[in-house]
């Protein structure tokens, strides 16, 4: 029942009215081709809101191995590089606060009737206003809140009966208007958190103090700049489809005092406005751009004196910000560079200065961008154009009821129902746009249709189990280097492997191999493919189990002696599988005959 | 006279009053010709108060899509817009021509019409070194319709623009209440105050293209909404005589001239001997709203200007402008924009700034409340857009409109306003900018000046002068306004009010050869 309401409820989402369905054609073809983006202009320092393009283009999946990776090679190193921490960490605390921006999954721009666009020709979706014509006026687009509303919802943020719209100041010519519409003075959605546990770090990485939860300040929605395509040495092409797209920004509070759970933060708010579908695309895709303020202050001291104050929380260090952070990469190692380079500049008697700084990935160190006499004034003023926005409680409850289901919600149902490790549950959510996660689903509840199980039976968490171990494992190994397609297998093609599987009219090996041939593009059904490659499961019986396994046994004394005098009990698995490959396919179990070859194994003398 | 007459008379002034500098430029003549010969004659009777086939003016901030907008700022200079702005549509869908566009204070900052990327407004009346302010910024608009170049004109009105020239030129000039007409595609200068307005030698003229022109325009943010356009027009419908008018003691300064305290008075009287009542109110802010406007439109302007970088339209600066570490336009927007857009543009940038905005700004957004307040106490009826009753003062005090003058002095000569500093220039808007602030609809009205009323300096020429008197409503009470401007234009009015083409506002006629003074 369950299971269903969160099918439907990502179905139901993804055919909202307001969603121009083609931009989200759009954005699932970009994926597949981020390698080709439009490269943007890297020299882009002025401003947060438009931001270069993520250099570093590595896709979510990539990043997570990746650390799992880093993760293992630390561990293998031996219990002392885990052990090994920086001394000076011992003796300075990092605080860090996070501004994520998110483009808005709309049809529409922020402040006019244009259509939003990822790949369109340049210029092609660009209104009067949206390339600041003299005379031209701002059309407030309010279904541009649907998505920011739900965004808001999901991190339990108060959304505001009133909110206007500021305009902030700066020069720059991919701001057509020479300021972008914000919302400073009264932001939507106020005093929200997101709440990291531990499957939300990547494997084994999960700080002691889980679940920790990180203040959201306020959710505001604001506008998008141009594109910028430079072409050196002195032409800079502008396209203006981008300008005015809706943005929503987040602001943590500065609640974070680790590199590891700040990356984890980005990635937790990345995966929940994915989920809500509030955002077109992720990081890895520039769809999603991170400021980080990173200050240190030296741990069991109050700073009573000289201690500064962000947000409300206090006796804080003086703070630099690192603007536009384009990958979780990123934004873990460019804190990781400026606490060390703070901690460095405080113990060789410097001090911080409050400056704007920036980050290229790849890079040791954070680079100063300007200091503090160098900050832009952005000269905040309400928009006098733009009437204030007035949300209905009913609405914001409607939004709230309707609400998809939550990423931390699903794992514990994948946990509690589906049968999964929190971990695995983790992984199957982080997949794939969770096309992944809706595949298994699909897999699961067909399987129990056709098994004539309910979603309340006690079998229902055993069957989900097996899926879940087919579609990350066995299915996750033939994808490994390919890009995810659920109509390759189709769910209806695992479904019917499994279901011969757990009805033992196939062995598990026929079972994977009838998998990969599917894979391979085999047109042949299932059923057909089991009488034609003779697969069906003829179990030896237990006297012909002995003397198949007696022969074995017979023909390597020496290992047998291995065995059983030396205790090299690996030799067992030697045998079990010389008995797989010698008899016909779906003949032999592995358990069964390991069991036999165990029984049949002379006692060692010395046990006795 | 035919329509096909008047036609050529306005083509013929046109020439005839060219050096006035009041066009930036002109529509084809054959436009407004062919207009005139498909008409018949007995037109010009039956409508007389009807925009259709007449010829109107369009201030240079208006965008048209057949003729330049330019702003008359360098810095678009050649522009042309790709759109028509809405009120610019809904005239020609009512059959007006545009006659062309005219001269104005750079983005509409001024007071004089002399701060022009095409030069200065120059009012020449009877001799040829009779060199007077037109006004400003509309003071091209004013001078086309005073000078019958044209029937009638849009300006804009953001602290007195359309008043303060009207006032100064001999015409009418009508700022209605704010959202009614719509802004969409007047190029903004302070889009919180910025009003379109119109000029016409008389009030019927005005309404008549007020008329075409009050409607909702989706397309204006700010436009007021049928919803409440629909409870406005209900609550018009009382009865309105005799009228209570309101006279602002606070008005009434050291610095108002003679010859303005007269015309004040004598429409005083006039209106009593009609029937009405006179009262006295307080409207104490007064003396802070210039101050406060002072403040915000160049705010806004600063704002709103900051689009103009030459990037997508409008003049780039010669040669390369900007370095790798600048934005792409430095040079450009230094040389683009006059000294009072400068000025203002600075002054804009610096009350809005972080270190200032809690003493100029902020502030300023106060006295502007106070200021609606103000009005607010001595109006009988509620001011429709805000809730809530303020019933501070007894009904007794309170009036219908108040009538008050438009600008402390007639037209002033421009070499004085040369000499002038920036602040004397600002002090002209000191009895306009109250209204701009509160969005309330005022109208100045000509009143001639008897010869009795004319101080030393206009008694050396016998000739027709008149001072602006102003009538200002409550919100939304725009009909009542017009119509206690019919009952002013009684008072004393030009020779021009009721004639066609041929009389100037001053009385001159624009037939006589002769009487071309340059």
């Amino acid at each position: 029942m369950l299971a269903n309401n969160t099918r439907n409820a990502f179905v139901a989402v993804s055919k909202r009215p307001y969603i121009c369905q083609s931009c989200l054609r759009r954005a699932k073809q970009l994926s597949l081709a981020s390698a080709r983006l439009p490269t943007r202009s890297p020299a882009r320092s002025l401003q947060t809101a438009s931001q270069p393009p993520a250099q570093d283009d590595t896709p979510f999946r990539k990043a997570l191995k990746d650390a799992a990776k880093q993760q293992k090679k630390a561990s293998k190193g031996g219990k002392k590089s885990k052990k090994a921490i920086d001394p000076r960490l011992e003796k300075w605390e990092l605080t860090v606060g996070i501004e994520i921006h998110a483009e808005l999954n709309t049809a529409r721009k922020l402040f006019s009737g244009a259509a939003t666009s990822v790949s369109e020709s340049p210029n092609t979706h660009a209104s009067l206003f949206d390339t600041a014509f003299p005379g031209s006026q701002p059309h407030f687009q309010k279904e541009t809140l649907l998505p920011a509303l739900r965004a808001a919802l999901a991190f339990d943020c108060t959304i505001q009966p009133r909110s206007s719209f500021d305009r902030k100041h700066y020069f720059y010519q991919d701001q057509p208007n020479g300021y972008q519409i914000t919302q400073y003075y009264e932001p939507f959605a106020t005093d929200g958190h997101v709440t990291l546990y531990a499957h939300d770090f990547p494997a084994g990485s999960a700080p002691e103090d889980c679940p920790i939860k990180i203040g959201i300040k306020q959710v505001q929605m604001e506008q998008d700049t141009a594109k910028t395509v430079q072409q050196p040495p002195s032409t800079h092409l502008l396209d203006f489809n981008r300008v005015s797209h809706p943005l929503i920004e987040i602001i943590t509070l500065p609640h974070i005092h680790d590199p590891l759970v700040a990356a984890a933060c980005v990635r937790k708010i990345q995966t929940i406005l994915r989920t809500v579908n509030a955002c077109t695309a992720g990081m890895e895709m520039g769809g999603l751009r991170a400021d980080v303020n990173v200050s240190i202050r030296e741990r069991g001291q109050t700073l009573s004196e000289g201690g500064l104050s962000y947000s409300g929380v206090t006796g804080l260090g003086q703070r630099t910000e690192i603007k536009n952070l384009a990958s979780v990469k990123a934004v873990e190692d460019a804190i990781i560079a400026e606490r060390d380079r703070q901690i460095e500049l405080l113990e060789s008697g410097g001090s911080v200065e409050g400056e704007t700084r920036g980050w290229t990935v790849g890079s040791k160190t954070t680079k100063r961008l300007r200091g503090k006499e160098g900050e832009i004034d952005y000269r905040y003023m309400p928009d006098p154009d733009i009437s204030p926005v007035f949300i209905a409680q009913d609405l914001v409850n409607h939004l709230r009821k309707n609400l998809p289901v939550l990423p931390d919600r699903i794992v514990d149902v994948l946990v509690e129902k589906y049968g999964l490790s929190t971990k695995d549950a983790g992984t199957l959510l982080s997949f794939d746009n969770g096309d992944r996660l809706e595949y298994f689903f699909e897999v699961t509840n067909q399987l129990a249709r056709a098994r004539n199980i309910r979603s309340s039976d006690p079998e229902f968490s055993a069957l989900g189990k097996a899926v879940g171990n087919w579609v990350l494992m066995e299915l996750g190994s033939l994808y490994k280097d390919e890009e995810w397609s659920a109509t390759r297998v189709s769910p209806e093609v695992l479904v019917s492997i499994v279901d011969q599987l757990l009805q033992k009219r196939i062995t598990s090996r026929s079972a994977k191999r009838l998998l990969a041939v599917k894979f391979e593009g085999e047109e042949r059904h299932v059923e057909r493919l089991i009488e034609d490659f003779n697969m069906v499961f003829r179990p030896l019986s237990p006297t012909e189990y002995r003397g198949f396994a007696q022969t074995l046994l017979d023909e390597k004394p020496d290992m047998v002696r291995d065995i059983v005098e030396k205790g090299q009990e690996k030799k067992i698995k030697w045998f079990v599988g010389q008995m797989m490959a010698r008899s016909p396919e779906g003949t032999v179990e592995a358990d069964v005959a390991e069991q036999t070859i165990k029984e049949l194994l002379p006692k060692a003398k010395t046990a006795e | 006279m035919s329509l096909l007459k008047h036609a050529k008379q306005y083509l013929a002034n046109q020439s005839k009053y060219a050096h006035l500098n009041a066009f930036v430029s002109l529509a084809e003549p054959s436009k407004l010709l062919s207009r005139g010969e498909t008409s018949t004659s007995d037109h010009v009777k039956t409508r007389f108060h009807d925009v259709t086939d007449k010829p109107i003016a369009i201030k240079d901030n208006i965008c048209t899509k057949d003729l330049k907008t330019t702003a008359s700022t360098g810095i678009l200079k050649g522009f042309t817009s790709p759109y028509d702005a809405t009120v610019v549509k809904l005239l020609q869908d009512a059959g007006a021509v545009v006659a062309g566009k005219t001269n104005m204070d750079e983005f509409g900052m001024g007071s004089h019409s002399t701060h022009s990327h095409a030069g200065p407004v120059k009012m020449y009346r009877h001799t040829a070194d009779e060199e007077k302010s037109a006004g400003g910024s509309s003071g091209g608009s004013a001078l086309a319709v005073a000078s019958a170049q044209c029937w009638a004109a849009l300006g804009t009105d953001t602290g007195g623009s359309v008043r303060l020239p009207a006032a100064y030129t001999g015409v009418v000039g009508f700022k209605p209440s704010y959202g009614l007409l719509s802004r969409w595609g007047v190029v903004a200068y302070a889009n919180s105050l910025d009003t379109v307005g119109i000029l016409g030698k008389n009030v019927g003229d005005v309404g008549a293209v007020f008329d075409k022109l009050n409607a909702y325009d989706p397309q204006d943010p700010t436009s007021l909404p049928p919803s409440t356009r629909a409870r406005l027009e209900k609550d018009s419908t009382r009865s309105s005589t005799p009228l209570r008018i309101g006279i602002p003691l606070d008005y009434n300064i050291t610095t108002l001239q003679p010859a303005v305290r007269q015309a004040w008075l004598r429409t005083l009287r006039f209106l009593w001997e009609q029937g009405h009542s006179l009262h006295p109110v307080r409207l104490p802010a007064t003396q802070h709203a210039l101050s406060a406007y002072y403040i915000l439109a160049p705010a806004e302007a600063s704002s709103n200007l900051a689009k103009y970088d030459g990037v997508r339209y409008g003049s780039r600066a010669e040669g390369i402008d900007g370095t790798p570490e600048s934005v792409l336009f430095a040079k450009t927007r230094g040389q683009g924009f006059g000294p009072e857009v400068q000025r203002r543009i600075l002054l804009g940038a610096f009350t809005l700034s972080a270190q200032a905005i809690d003493n100029y700004f902020i502030q300023a957004q106060k006295v502007r409340r106070v200021v609606q307040q103000d009005f607010n106490n001595v109006f009988s009826t509620q001011n429709p857009l805000v809730e809530g009753t303020s019933e501070s003062a007894e009904e007794v005090d309170k009036v219908d409109v108040i009538v008050c003058p438009t600008a402390p002095t007639p037209a002033p000569s421009l070499a004085n306003v040369k000499d002038q500093d920036p602040i004397s220039a600002y002090m002209n808007d000191v009895f306009t900018v109250p209204a701009s602030l509160a969005g309330l609809p005022a109208i100045s009205i000509p009143v001639q000046i008897t010869p009795e009323d004319q101080t030393a300096e206009h008694a050396d020429y016998a000739f027709d002068e008149s001072v602006g008197i102003q009538v200002i409503g409550q919100y939304g009470d725009d009909k009542l306004v017009l119509e206690v401007a019919d009952a002013v234009a009684k008072v004393a009015p030009t020779c021009q009010a009721q004639a066609g083409p041929t009389v100037t506002s001053w009385g001159a006629s624009t037939l006589e050869e002769n009487n071309s003074t340059v």
